[in-house]
């Protein structure tokens, strides 16, 4: 396709500027997943190599290294002892016991089931003291699978470890070589306040979020993949397997056993992906209309408004979400005001009719969100350069035309990022949609679907009835999130790609 | 295009702050003013109710010769280039320099036009596609006044437009202000803090301090006879020296007494003196520093002093020197001027003797700080 | 310079009339205003006021169409220490202290450590709690019920279980600390660094009395996140009274079996939970506001 050069492309009119975009970006588009592969290629090529790179030098430290490093090999922390770096060295060593012992005591075997998640289940045994059948429970494959998952991390764990502790030796000999004394014990801890600081602040919130969030997130994409539910916990009743992609086959073949599943997940999705859209974009601009309307020059009292919105942050969502909840509802006190104007015969059905239930979700959740949008818009309305405006000013534009051409395109610049995680977070508005509606009213048709999710159902909400139903459908649950993860994760991208504001981040400043 | 007229300009603030008091001055058409003086002078403030971007308070703007008190900026015709650019951020530089135009419903082949133009002119033909971030700072400064030159407008404001470059930058861009003033030959109105800018640039200088005018004159008229020692210190540089002395008049011919030394003051100075009709009285006497003379050694009227600081500038010296009774005082000389060992002594503490010359002193009065001879 | 000549034929004689002109269409767009905030106000205040009036309604205690109470007393008050709330209360507040105080330690401990320090992993492992993040929690919820029961956390035993959760996954919320110790100027570390401060010493004695906002701001959060969370909480304590918070007991008031008889105390449960936390987020307000703006902002 022909190029044009800036003074070319300027002279097109706005439609032809428009068709050139459009067939540049089209062009640019194998470029694109070129690009993505490529960068693919060479994460693998850089791994690859970085291992061998490791390997080669792991191998060539043992050949050159004194036979305090040979030893370190096989005895960790050996070195460093040897060298007088008491500390480390016994830290070293204490980590390779516990390793050691953990793993000939427990670690092995769990690991040697994790590929059955447990083979013995819970039976009937003879018992001869009591003369009777008694039962016996077998294995437990819930805790198969995550002391599977602990000790791989472990091992993980332990591999890292022993690769410092060579590096370490090689170090040391370089160090010694040019006849500088080693780091000693006390230098170590001090730099825990100092140069490694880093290290003391990261340790604890790092293990909280690998224990409580990484391992569970692990383990949980692992139970997409077995059939643990309620009828198979793994322990009390029937242990549950390895079913393979047998799972996301029920979700997204549309065989006739799983078409309501299908169906079901396919409408919940739509309504996901509706309800964010519009609680995130009625909040956005409403939120920024009310910040205008109470910063303008010559309204007073501002703070008085702003305090009296404030107040839905300020009061726990559960009351007032709950409250609100009763208000609409159908002898609720909106209803009867209605019915005592005179307007209405028979209560509006605001929770039980669909698509009175959805409109009304999105009408409370403006009622919500403007608030906080109203503060988000409050600051960033500030912040705009006031010449930005004068200059506007002089150049001819109106009111409108000053919102539209500096406001607007300055709040959506700043808060490109902010629209993006308040996209997100609404689609996993739980609180909003549960304590509203709790996912009501019915959808007769998809109660075979697990969980029987209901007209205003989010994904999350009808995740969260999944594990709690009687059937406790744990890897359907599963599936479930890592398809909301899907969903979440190429909005994310699509949208960072397209996003002017992390293009251009600096452009406001 | 445009005369401007201010009468009895006023700006008071809420919170009763007078920021401008009773401002009048008539701006020729194609005239280029320069408001001066340090800040919070009331030179923006002026500036920006000209600009309709302030309420004025009290008295009238008119632009050729129609009252814009109540008008919108939009409505007066005027372009201005703002101290922090204002370009905006999101429009490319092409676009930025058109909206002005788009919004008054300008074709869009004639924008094209008036906006290379402008470029080409600008040197920024190269940027047009670019993004105000990615340029530097003397690109944006053109951008922005670009952005006020395709307006044609009738007055055109500028606001500190140099004072966010450096140094090097501010004098190439003062030069091409100097060519754009020609080329689009319409009336300016620039504010600055900034005398050498005011010096260079302005047709006249309206100098400023807390909200009243000080002087309005010429380049050379401010500078040769400033009217009060306010511009008399703030126009020229390094400033104006003045310190107390005394006036004599002794058989009808002026001396001045200051550091234990007996000037003469005849010259141009001692016939304006003396048609005046000035008697013996205390002054401030003003000498800049260039007309402070090293004296070869101890003489008659020379005044011997300590050099304190001594500022190489290259082609001139700057020597801070203190008198006897604790008087600084800062003498201009050029390098040229200076022999080898006269270089060779300037060193901190050294003795040196310097004479006043007699022609280009100013006189002021040490109660209303108005010039004696041209207040 | 022909629509100044235009301006200028007519604006003589329109000046007046013109100047008026201006200043009534500000005043009737003020007014305008005025009145559309007077009626948010009032749609933004009717619920909380209801709920306060059917908290002392003393005649009936199911959800009725009218607002004025026909029976005024503060029955509903006293019903209230009748039951399992002052327990809901206790846990509440028991867990809103602790993980305030520990949240706050461990989010701004990771949000100076991403904003101040240049280390090989920083930028990988931000990425990496993004991805993370993009995860359902709730999902980590089925283990962790599990792992929690093992340990005998959960049921009565749901609050030290409850603070353990919130807390040891609050490092992912270091997001709005870290765009505020972004602005605060790298110099300033330098300079004391160069004073002869360790690191640890900057942290204490220099950036974190600047980070008072920020500070507040975290703390209030964290009290504030357990007096609103239903999820994890309900989770927990499954269906244990003992071990309920005040959102999950007061909620199971509401359920269709239970709400003809203790509606109205929901709604003065609701008042007495909703009093201090108000009073405390309206005092530490200006905190919250710049936690939140300056949060959106650096996005």
């Amino acid at each position: 396709m022909k190029l044009y050069s800036d003074l070319e492309y300027l002279k097109l009119s706005k439609g032809q500027k428009f068709l050139y975009n459009l067939r540049c970006f089209f062009a640019a588009i194998p470029r694109w997943f070129a690009k993505i592969g490529i960068a693919i290629g060479r994460f693998f090529k850089n791994l690859f190599l970085g291992i061998g790179r490791e390997l080669k030098d792991i191998a060539m430290t043992f050949v050159h290294g004194d036979w305090k490093t040979k030893i370190s090999y096989v005895v960790m922390g050996f070195g460093n002892i040897a060298r007088g770096q008491i500390l480390r060295g016994l830290l070293f060593l204490a980590f390779e016991a516990v390793f050691i012992f953990y793993m000939v005591t427990t670690g092995v075997n769990w690991l040697s089931k994790l590929p059955t998640l447990g083979t013995v289940g819970p039976h009937e045994e003879y018992d001869e003291i009591l003369d009777a059948y008694t039962k016996v429970y077998g294995d437990d494959s819930f805790k198969i699978l995550l002391y599977g998952v602990l000790t791989i991390f472990f091992i993980i764990a332990f591999i890292y470890t022993w690769r410092m502790n060579i590096k370490q030796n090689q170090t040391a000999e370089k160090i010694l070589a040019t006849g500088k004394p080693l780091k000693s014990g006390k230098d170590d801890l001090r730099s825990l306040v100092d140069d490694s600081f880093h290290k003391t602040l990261l340790a604890l919130p790092l293990t909280g979020i690998l224990i409580f969030t990484v391992m569970p997130i692990v383990f949980m994409i692992l139970v997409a993949f077995t059939n643990y539910d309620g009828a198979h916990n793994g322990f009390s009743n029937n242990l549950f397997t390895w079913v393979g992609l047998e799972n996301f086959k029920q979700l997204l073949s549309f065989s006739d056993g799983n078409k309501v599943y299908t169906a079901a997940f396919g409408e919940i999705l739509t309504w996901t992906l509706i309800w964010a859209f519009f609680a995130t974009f009625t909040n956005y601009f409403l939120g920024m209309f009310v910040a205008m309307m109470i910063n303008k020059k010559g309204i007073k009292i501002k703070k008085f408004w702003r305090t009296v919105l404030v107040l839905t942050i300020a009061i726990p969502q559960f009351i007032s979400l709950l409250y609100v909840s009763k208000m609409f509802a159908q002898n609720g006190i909106v209803n009867g005001f209605l019915k005592d104007l005179g307007w209405i015969k028979d209560p509006l059905p605001f929770w039980t009719d669909p698509t009175w239930a959805r409109f009304t979700v999105i009408i409370v959740n403006i009622w919500i969100g403007i608030p906080y949008l109203m503060l988000i818009a409050t600051g960033i309305l500030m912040n705009i350069p006031a010449d930005l405006y004068e200059s506007a000013k002089i150049d001819g534009a109106s009111g409108f035309q000053q919102y539209a051409h500096i406001t607007l395109p300055y709040m959506l610049f700043v808060t490109g990022p902010y629209l993006l995680t308040s996209f997100t977070g609404n689609m996993n508005n739980f609180n909003v949609i549960y304590l509203l509606t709790g996912g009501g009213p019915d959808k007769a048709w998809a109660s075979a679907a697990g969980g029987s999710p209901g007209q205003t159902d989010l994904l999350i909400t009808w995740l969260f009835k999944v594990t709690t139903g009687a059937e406790s459908k744990y890897y359907q649950a599963s599936v479930i999130g890592i398809m909301v993860f899907v969903v979440m994760a190429l909005i994310t991208v699509v949208v960072y790609g397209l996003l002017p504001s992390n293009k251009n981040e600096e452009d406001f400043q | 295009m445009a005369s401007v007229k201010l009468t009895n300009v006023k700006k008071v603030y809420d919170n009763k702050v007078v920021a401008v008091h009773d401002f009048n001055l008539d701006i020729a058409d194609k005239e280029f003013i320069v408001f001066v003086g340090p800040s919070g002078c009331g030179k923006s403030t002026t500036l920006r109710m000209i600009a309709g971007l302030e309420d004025i308070s009290g008295g009238t703007v008119e632009i050729d010769g129609v009252v814009v008190n109540d008008l919108q900026p939009r409505d007066r015709d005027i372009a201005m280039v703002f101290q922090n650019y204002a370009l905006y951020p999101h429009m490319t530089v092409y676009d930025n320099i058109a909206f002005s135009l788009r919004l008054r419903k300008m074709p869009e082949d004639e924008i094209y036009k008036r906006v290379t133009n402008a470029a080409e002119i600008l040197g920024i033909t190269d940027y047009l596609l670019r993004k105000p971030r990615a340029l530097s700072g003397g690109q944006r400064q053109r951008v922005a006044i670009g952005r006020a030159m395709v307006r044609n407008a009738k007055v055109f404001l500028m606001d500190e437009p140099l004072s966010n470059l450096d140094a090097k930058l501010r004098n190439q861009m003062r030069a091409e202000i100097i060519l754009l003033r020609k080329r689009l030959d319409t009336t300016f109105i620039y504010v600055t803090h900034d005398q050498t800018e005011a010096m260079t640039l302005g047709d006249r200088i309206v100098i400023m301090k807390d909200g009243y005018i000080m002087q309005v004159g010429t380049p050379t008229e401010v500078f040769e006879r400033p009217a009060n020692l306010f511009v008399a210190e703030f126009i020229g540089a390094p400033k104006m020296n003045t310190f107390k002395a005394e006036l004599v008049k002794e058989n009808g011919k002026y001396f001045v007494k200051a550091f234990g030394a007996k000037l003469p003051a005849d010259g141009e100075n001692g016939s304006l003196l003396a048609e005046k009709g000035v008697g013996s009285r205390e002054v401030i006497l003003g000498a800049r520093p260039e007309h402070i003379t090293l004296a070869d050694g101890p003489a008659e009227n020379a005044i011997e002093t300590n050099l304190i600081v001594n500022e190489m500038m290259g082609s001139e010296v700057h020597l801070h020197v203190r008198t006897k009774d604790g008087t600084d005082l800062i003498v201009r000389v050029p390098t040229i001027q200076l022999s080898k060992e006269q270089r060779a002594n300037l060193y901190s503490g050294a003795t040196l003797y310097i004479t006043f010359e007699d022609k280009v002193m100013y006189f002021f009065d040490p109660e209303s700080q108005k010039n004696i001879l041209f207040g | 310079m022909a629509d100044l000549k235009k301006l200028s034929e007519k604006t003589p004689e329109n000046e007046l009339k013109k100047h008026i002109g201006l200043k009534a269409s500000r005043t009737i767009g003020n007014t305008l205003i005025y009145i559309l905030l007077i009626i948010m106000t009032v749609i933004w205040l009717t619920p909380f006021v209801c709920i306060v009036l059917q908290s002392f309604r003393c005649e009936s205690t199911y959800i009725v169409g009218y607002v004025i109470p026909q029976q005024w007393g503060l029955d509903n008050y006293k019903a209230l220490f009748q039951t399992d709330f002052p327990i809901w209360y206790r846990n509440t507040l028991i867990t809103a202290l602790c993980v305030s105080v520990l949240q706050t330690v461990i989010v701004l401990c990771m949000s100076y450590t991403l904003s101040r320090f240049r280390f090989k992993l920083r930028k990988p492992l931000m990425k990496f709690m993004l991805v993370l993040g993009l995860f359902p929690g709730m999902l980590t919820m089925i283990i962790l019920y599990r792992v929690l029961k093992d340990l005998g956390l959960t049921q009565a035993n749901a609050v030290p279980g409850l603070i353990l959760v919130y807390i040891a996954s609050s490092g992912m919320g270091y997001y709005i600390s870290k765009g505020f110790f972004d602005t605060l100027p790298k110099s300033l570390d330098e300079a004391a660094r160069i004073d002869g401060a360790t690191r640890a010493q900057v942290l204490t004695k220099i950036i974190l009395p600047l980070a008072k906002p920020i500070v507040i701001y975290t703390i209030l959060t964290a009290f504030m996140g357990p007096f609103g969370d239903f999820v994890f909480a309900r989770y927990i304590s499954m269906n244990t009274s003992k071990g309920m918070n005040v959102a999950v007991g007061l909620w199971s008031w509401l359920t269709p079996d239970q709400v003809q008889y203790k509606y109205t105390m929901f709604c003065a449960g609701g008042v007495l939970v909703a009093i201090p936390v108000t009073i405390l987020f309206l005092c530490l307000q200006k905190y919250y506001v710049e936690g939140v703006t300056g949060g959106a902002v650096k996005g």
